[in-house]
């Protein structure tokens, strides 16, 4: 095991991941940015340390200041978090080249499945069912004439993306064209690569994904399945564990097949396998996240296995210590993901001083956020201010909870997104198990919006 | 800006002279309202020794006397040790690694909150290393390398903020920094100091750095 691990992330996953070394009793050295010097992880950390100014470019995303970190204070490993480094395979190569350890897959793995497009060629020959899509399109003629192939709508996406940047949904040949030049420079100017593939768009879709586990030694795991349906311009905005769309068995050979694959393809620590599920309950294979997902915590929740403890483990060089008979999946888990941004006016980020900040409690309530009273948040990163986890026996109780939950929790000074989720939760669609990824999107957020200003 | 030279002309016998001193008044009521106030703002706000501004025919030029009893009290401060704001690590002996993070429970300690204290900053986290021929009371131009930190083997420069005269060492050479910590403080020099041999102004007990 290790014994010191910089922590190179900010916000609440900054804060789980010190958890989650405390509980294993190792070290941890928090990096910050300047905005980030009073953030809860910096405050509570043993030992934190500024590595560079808000701008992340020059902080979090550095791989020189955050190595550079690691390297003074004497930690053996860093830890990515998500977003930021978490899944650039030449930081994980720079990190290994000053004789640390990358917690997350090795910097080979990495660059073995950056691509999306080599990734659904790479497991679809091992036998998982992938979207039909195109390859990296040469130019508009090109594109035209795959999208012609696959049949409209097609999503255009970038290669290199990731959190729904830079994708666009085009229903024509003159849509395509007239888009495909503005994705090639937004996807350039947001990644740093204009390689862009075509995918079919399923208009009615569910987003369902696998978590697995590989160790160094390809023993595997998974632990159940996580529905990210409730988004709004493709960023997840609830998740929940089982999900509603997949039949038991469905459930079980997806997870079954997303092992075998993984394993075959020399996938190695925690990854998660998206796929889109049509109206049918077929799923097909879109991409693999090689980090811990935001959403995490409902898989720990009905699985009681420490996530991100078994990521630090299995980088360590650990054998997973649990077989897929010792992974019992109970109940059922929902996550809220609490962001400061004001429905009203069309979702707009806010900044500003957390007045007063009360986190919810009882029975199967969990909130990981990094919010306390009198915390500035700072403008310069994403709107994530906490994620507010339930976990009841079933759907129906897991809802209830969520309810109470959300109405408990208590963020004043910064417009959030609470009563949103309420107003989610109490729509009929919702309750029923049947939102699709463009529900929010189709029927607009106002009515949502209205039905929770009430 | 309020036209006061207007009710303050005084209607001359020559209209010509008139005119021009009409026009000096206009000026240096513009100065004393407008300019000035914002000079001294500026001048204040910076830690620079001195401004000029040009404009037309008239040039105003600030010099800032000495230090300032709150500034000196800060260097004071600071020369004692007292690491300030944002320093999270303390470097151990020897290789420098910092062990511990500072608790910053003495808000009363944060120093570099206060206006006035100057001291150049770390440019990255890495080992710290003054120049060699650093000492305490030698004269420094802003922007003169005074050091440079190590950053996984490529140096990154350590500058004077402002002209003065090189203070105490807030850190040793060898020692672990973080992006933005105070490493050396730099003191503006009293009027009665001679410039050109650069003489200590005070407190020069404390060493500089690797000197």
């Amino acid at each position: 095991m290790f014994s010191k691990i910089l922590i190179a992330n900010r916000g609440e996953i900054a804060l789980r991941i010190l958890r989650a070394c405390r509980t294993l009793g190792v070290g941890a050295v928090v990096a910050y940015s300047e905005a980030d010097r009073e953030g809860l992880a910096a405050q509570l950390a043993d030992e934190a340390i500024c590595i560079g100014p808000a701008d992340a470019r020059h902080s979090y995303l550095s791989a020189s200041a955050v190595v550079s970190a690691a390297v003074v204070t004497g930690c053996d490993a860093i830890h990515p978090g998500y977003g930021f480094l978490s899944e650039d395979e030449d930081f994980a190569d720079v990190v290994r080249a000053h004789g640390l350890t990358f917690i997350g897959p090795p910097a080979e793995v990495l660059a073995n499945f950056a691509s999306k497009e080599a990734t659904r060629r790479l497991l679809g020959a091992h036998g998982l069912p992938t979207i039909p899509g195109s390859g990296m399109l040469r130019d508009e003629a090109h594109a035209l004439e795959e999208a012609e192939r696959i049949g409209y709508p097609v999503l255009i996406k970038p290669s290199a993306g990731g959190g729904g940047r830079g994708m666009r949904l085009v229903r024509t040949e003159r849509e395509l064209d007239s888009c495909f030049k503005l994705s090639r420079s937004e996807a350039k100017a947001a990644f740093g690569d204009d390689s862009l593939y075509l995918e079919k768009f399923l208009d009615d879709n569910r987003h369902v994904e696998i978590q697995v586990a590989v160790d160094r030694f390809g023993a595997a795991i998974h632990l159940g399945d996580r529905d990210c349906s409730v988004q709004r311009r493709h960023q997840k905005l609830i998740e929940e564990t089982p999900s509603p769309a997949l039949s038991e068995a469905a459930r079980q050979e997806l997870a079954d097949r997303a092992v075998k694959a993984v394993v075959a393809a020399g996938y190695e620590n925690l990854g998660t396998l998206e796929f889109l599920v049509d109206a049918s309950g077929e799923a097909f294979f879109i991409e693999i996240n090689c980090r811990i997902q935001v959403e995490h915590p409902i898989t720990e929740l009905c699985t009681g296995v420490d996530l991100v403890a078994l990521q630090i483990k299995i980088a360590a060089g650990e054998p997973l210590g649990m077989t897929q008979a010792d992974v019992v999946s109970r109940g059922h888990a929902i996550e809220f993901r609490i962001l400061a941004e004001d429905p009203a006016k069309d979702f707009r980020p806010g900044a500003g001083q957390v007045e007063a900040y009360l986190a919810p409690g009882g029975p199967g309530v969990r909130m990981d956020s990094h919010l306390y009273p009198g915390y500035d948040i700072p403008s310069y990163y994403d709107s994530l201010l906490g994620k507010l986890c339930v976990w009841a026996p079933d759907r129906a109780g897991a809802i209830a909870r969520g309810d109470a939950a959300l109405r408990e929790l208590l963020v004043d000074g910064v417009t959030t997104n609470i009563e949103l989720h309420r107003a989610i939760l109490a729509n009929q669609i919702f309750i029923d198990g049947k939102v699709t990824t463009n529900l929010l999107d189709r029927v607009g957020s106002a009515p949502f919006v209205t039905a929770s200003s009430r | 800006m309020p036209d006061q030279a207007e009710s303050a002309n005084p209607g001359g016998t020559d209209r010509e002279q008139g005119l021009r001193s009409r026009r000096d008044r206009e000026a240096i009521a513009r100065l004393a309202d407008d300019l000035l106030p914002a000079l001294i703002a500026k001048l204040a706000a910076s830690g620079l020794g001195e401004i000029e501004v040009r404009e037309g025919g008239w040039k105003a030029r600030l010099r800032k006397p000495a230090m300032s009893e709150e500034v000196r009290r800060n260097a004071a401060r600071a020369a004692d040790g007292h690491a300030g704001h944002g320093i999270a690590t303390r470097g151990a002996a020897g290789h420098g690694r910092p062990e511990e993070r500072e608790r910053r429970s003495h808000p009363e300690e944060d120093v570099a909150e206060e206006p006035g204290r100057i001291a150049a900053k770390s440019p990255a986290v890495g080992i710290y290393h003054p120049r060699r021929d650093l000492v305490v009371g030698m004269r420094v131009r802003s922007g003169e390398r005074i050091g440079f930190v190590d950053v996984l083997g490529v140096r990154q420069d350590v500058v004077a903020p402002v002209d003065g005269l090189i203070g105490s060492s807030l850190e040793e050479a060898g020692e672990a920094v973080e992006y933005g910590q105070d490493l050396v403080g730099i003191e503006l020099p009293e009027p009665s100091a001679d410039a050109e041999t650069g003489r200590p102004v005070r407190d020069a007990a404390a060493v500089a750095g690797n000197a």
